[in-house]
């Protein structure tokens, strides 16, 4: 990819790849060690987290279900241990209920197992361009959780609660498919905000409010670390 | 009180049948009544207990007028008022000697109107100064006790004066002088059954009146309650207003009170009437006008003349009230045959006996003079209140039944309800899974089936792992578009259009072909409520169909979509959606279809197929040539989307 040569260095990006079906990991290997970024491959949690323990990557790619445990855990322990990592899903199909536990827990962003290699190596790169895609379905996801219901659908807490009328304007937009630049004229915004308000959404529904609860526990005295 | 059910079956009879029937029973009747007469003329000829006859005073010397004669008690004065100069009864009795120990009175048991005692010149008696006394209708004894200082030894002399006011003659019964604890138990005997028993019954009465005026007030409909509330009301204010004598202000009251009886009687036959089933007429006013008469005259004449009046207005007023209710009571016992009718109609015909009693007293045919038709008026209230009460109790026990027969019909009902609900919503349930399972099924062996066998077909020739990939790539693709309809989109189509915007810029960014979104307005489609997860599946397929040809025919190298909303000629708002490409476009041949290649031209059939499955119009126009070159597909969504999908069948 010569577009490369406007990002980052490509010898400075690594990518920890986290895999447990080995034609999808070469695959994806292949696609990103193409677009020249070093990649470092794990099929299970365990080897995953002895990769980890070599430094922090610039970005994790992880499956959510793992042969010896599930995604969302190593996502949460990354999230701490290294908070400038980009973390993303690897899905198949997109299901939003697994995507947004693994926002809820410090993932920026999902991959489709099936996309094709430029575009894996595409999002990847926009994503350590500091923008944080959302895809339309998990903007309605987002916001349906948000509408108040009376019982609150099972799945993953969200603090749905915190988001501004304006950041959910924006996620309706992305629902129905407007690009932001249409966004920002209907909602009378510059085109460089929108993206700021979503990376917010991602800050809001993600661990440090996570953290914030974790505080408040150990302040009770509810657990102990 | 009418038995409906009993009427019902003497209707099912044949005429003679029910004649016949009828003659029986008004011959029982008839005899039921003549035996209660014979029974009423034998109680009335006891004679009450009297004092030993040795202290009867019977033979008086009788000054009258200026004139002196012997009469022997009881005397019938032909006098009809005497207040000035009243007839004087004088006699002598023996005291024996050695009784000065003991107390001696005079009895007088019966006189009209009233009477002044002097034994020995002193005055010990006078019966005016006792309003109860002083009504000719109660038949008040009165017993007077001789001061010690008075009585001597030997001879004394007792006189009485008679005072008659109308608008009976006097009358002065035996008289008996002698120690007064023998006369007394007399005495209190005729007290308790002139006295005491007629205030207990009037405080019947006043119960009665209570207990009928509050059936009259929560029952309006039927008003014969609320004029037998009024007669007895009536008969309550008459029992127990009393007003001295004399003409003062009160004694206005007390000639109205007089015209109470006639107005009394006439409530009673309007209730027995009604009771009877008759319905309220103008000219029963005419049954008042007697009452009336006598009040007027009590207002604006005086005692004497309501007193004339009296005899002849409210006597045969009550008379002919008594025979009119005994012949509508005798209907009604005859018609209905129950209780309450009969004991009714027994009641009359006992006061109706009393009253001819008493009017041959008045008319000194019999040789007492004790009246008895007020006293028998309570046998009518004992045949009110007991016909009320065993009304009530009849209707307790129909609304008992009728209250459980409702409780068993509302359980019934119920359960039937509940059963049917439940097989219902049962039904529409299991309908509703077959209709999603055969909806599913259809979309999957459209898209997923059909792809999932030509990755089989691909795999087989052993050479195609490109074409592999693109099998593979669509049926994921199809998978998720299934998934995605199933979403509630809560009827705006934008929502699915969103997704499908992802997954097409992700199918045209390989091939290098940009697609250009114009939304026209924020809102971009109307919002349709009735939109179905199989409209939405055919409305992306129909589009992806249209993207699919531009990449794979086309050679284009711009698609465009346009969402609009138009305002249609009907005043509805219709969604429209437009996909253009700058590709080499085709030739369209006259049926619609394209002429060029077959895949092509099946391509186009199902996306007629699909439009019209969901009520859309689909417009298609291509130009090979020139500078409107490329294909143009436009799809106008309807107003309301079919709720069934009747062109797949």
């Amino acid at each position: 990819m010569n577009s490369l040569s406007d990002g980052p260095k490509a010898e400075a990006i690594t990518v920890v790849l986290v895999e447990d079906d080995a034609p999808t990991l070469w695959r994806l290997q292949d696609a990103l060690a193409k677009a020249g970024y070093q990649v470092r491959a794990a099929g299970t949690l365990t080897e995953a987290r002895a990769c980890l323990a070599q430094g922090a990557p610039k970005v994790l790619l992880t499956d959510l279900q793992l042969p010896d445990g599930h995604g969302v855990d190593l996502i949460r322990e990354t999230r701490q241990r290294f908070p400038d990592t980009e973390i993303m899903v690897i899905s198949i199909l997109g299901d939003e209920e697994s995507v947004i536990s693994a926002i809820t827990v410090g993932a920026t962003g999902y991959l489709l197992k099936d996309a094709f290699p430029t575009d894996i190596a595409a999002t990847v790169r926009d994503l350590v361009a500091g923008h944080s895609p959302i895809s339309a379905s998990i903007a309605r996801f987002i916001v349906r959780r948000t509408q108040t219901t009376p019982e609150p659908p099972p799945g993953p807490a969200l603090n749905t609660a915190k988001l501004t009328p304006r950041e959910i304007d924006i996620l309706w937009g992305i629902a129905k498919g407007f690009s932001y630049a249409e966004i920002a004229s209907h909602l009378g915004l510059s085109r460089q905000t929108v993206p700021g308000h979503i990376k917010n959404i991602y800050r809001k529904l993600e661990v440090h409010t996570r953290g914030e609860a974790v505080f408040e526990a150990v302040q009770q005295g509810l657990i102990k670390l | 009180m009418n038995d409906h059910d009993e009427d019902a079956t003497a209707e099912q009879l044949p005429v003679r049948e029910r004649r016949r029937l009828q003659t029986s029973r008004l011959v029982q009747y008839l005899l039921l009544q003549a035996l209660i007469v014979a029974a009423c003329i034998f109680a009335l000829r006891q004679s009450l207990p009297q004092p030993p006859a040795e202290y009867l005073v019977a033979t008086f010397g009788l000054s009258e007028r200026g004139a002196e004669r012997a009469v022997t008690l009881p005397h019938f004065s032909s006098l009809r008022h005497a207040m000035d100069d009243p007839p004087r009864f004088t006699a002598q009795f023996n005291r024996p000697a050695g009784e000065a120990g003991r107390a001696w009175s005079v009895f007088l048991p019966r006189f009209t109107n009233g009477v002044e005692v002097a034994v020995n010149g002193a005055v010990i008696l006078d019966s005016r100064r006792n309003p109860t006394a002083n009504r000719p209708d109660r038949n008040t004894p009165e017993i007077a006790v001789i001061p010690a200082s008075v009585l001597r030894d030997g001879t004394n002399t007792v006189s009485i004066r008679l005072f008659i006011w109308g608008p009976i003659t006097g009358f002065l019964d035996r008289v008996w002088v002698g120690p007064d604890e023998l006369l007394r138990p007399s005495y209190d005997l005729r007290t308790l059954i002139f006295v005491t028993l007629p205030v207990v019954f009037s405080s019947w009465q006043a119960i009665l009146a209570v207990i009928l005026g509050i059936m009259w007030v929560m029952r309006r409909h039927e008003p014969a309650y609320g004029v037998l509330a009024a007669a007895m009301a009536v008969g309550v204010g008459q029992a127990f207003l009393q007003t001295p004598m004399g003409e003062t202000p009160f004694s206005r009251l007390n000639v109205i009170l007089i015209s109470s009886a006639p107005i009394e009687s006439a409530l009673v036959l309007t209730f027995a009437l009604l009771f009877a089933g008759w319905k309220w007429q103008r000219y029963g006013w005419i049954l008042f006008i007697p009452g009336v008469l006598l009040a007027l005259a009590g207002v604006f004449g005086n005692q004497a003349m309501v007193r004339a009046l009296f005899l002849i207005l409210a006597v045969p007023m009550v008379g002919i009230s008594l025979v009119i209710m005994a012949i509508v009571t005798a209907r009604s016992v005859l018609k209905r045959q129950n209780v309450a009718s009969l004991l009714l109609g027994c009641a009359v015909t006992i006061m109706l006996t009393c009253w001819i009693a008493d009017l041959l007293s008045v008319f000194q045919m019999t040789p007492n003079r004790i009246f008895t038709a007020r006293l028998s008026y309570s046998v009518m209230l004992v045949a009110i209140g007991a016909g009320l009460t065993w009304r009530f109790a009849r209707a307790l026990n129909e609304v008992d039944g009728f209250a459980g027969r409702l409780v068993t019909q509302v359980r019934e009902a119920e359960e039937k309800l509940k059963a049917s609900f439940v097989r219902e919503e049962e039904r529409a349930r299991a309908a509703a899974l077959a209709r999603e399972r055969t909806r599913l099924m259809r979309d999957l062996h459209d898209g997923l089936g059909g792809q999932l066998v030509s990755i089989v077909a691909l795999s087989e020739r052993g050479n195609g792992s490109a074409g592999i990939g693109d099998a593979a790539r669509a049926a994921l693709k199809d998978l998720r578009l299934v998934i995605d309809s199933m979403d509630d989109i809560g009827g705006d189509l934008m929502l699915a259009l969103g997704s499908w915007r992802e997954r097409a810029m992700a199918q045209l960014r390989p091939h290098d072909i940009a697609l250009d979104w114009r939304a026209g307005t924020a809102q971009g489609l109307p919002v349709h409520p009735e939109l179905r997860p199989w409209h939405v599946i055919q409305i992306v397929r129909l589009l992806d169909e249209a993207v699919t040809n531009a990449v794979k025919h086309a050679n284009a190298r711009r698609i465009t979509v346009r969402i609009e909303t138009l305002a249609g000629a009907d005043g509805f708002d219709r969604g429209c959606i437009t996909v253009e490409d700058d590709g080499k476009g085709f030739e369209i041949t006259s049926d619609g279809a394209a002429a060029g290649a077959i895949k092509a031209a099946r391509g186009l059939r199902n996306m007629r197929s699909r439009a019209a499955r969901c009520g859309a119009e689909l417009e298609l126009s291509s130009c090979a040539q020139g500078t409107d070159q490329g294909t143009h597909v436009r799809l106008t969504l309807p107003h309301r989307f079919p709720d069934s999908d009747g062109a797949a069948g």
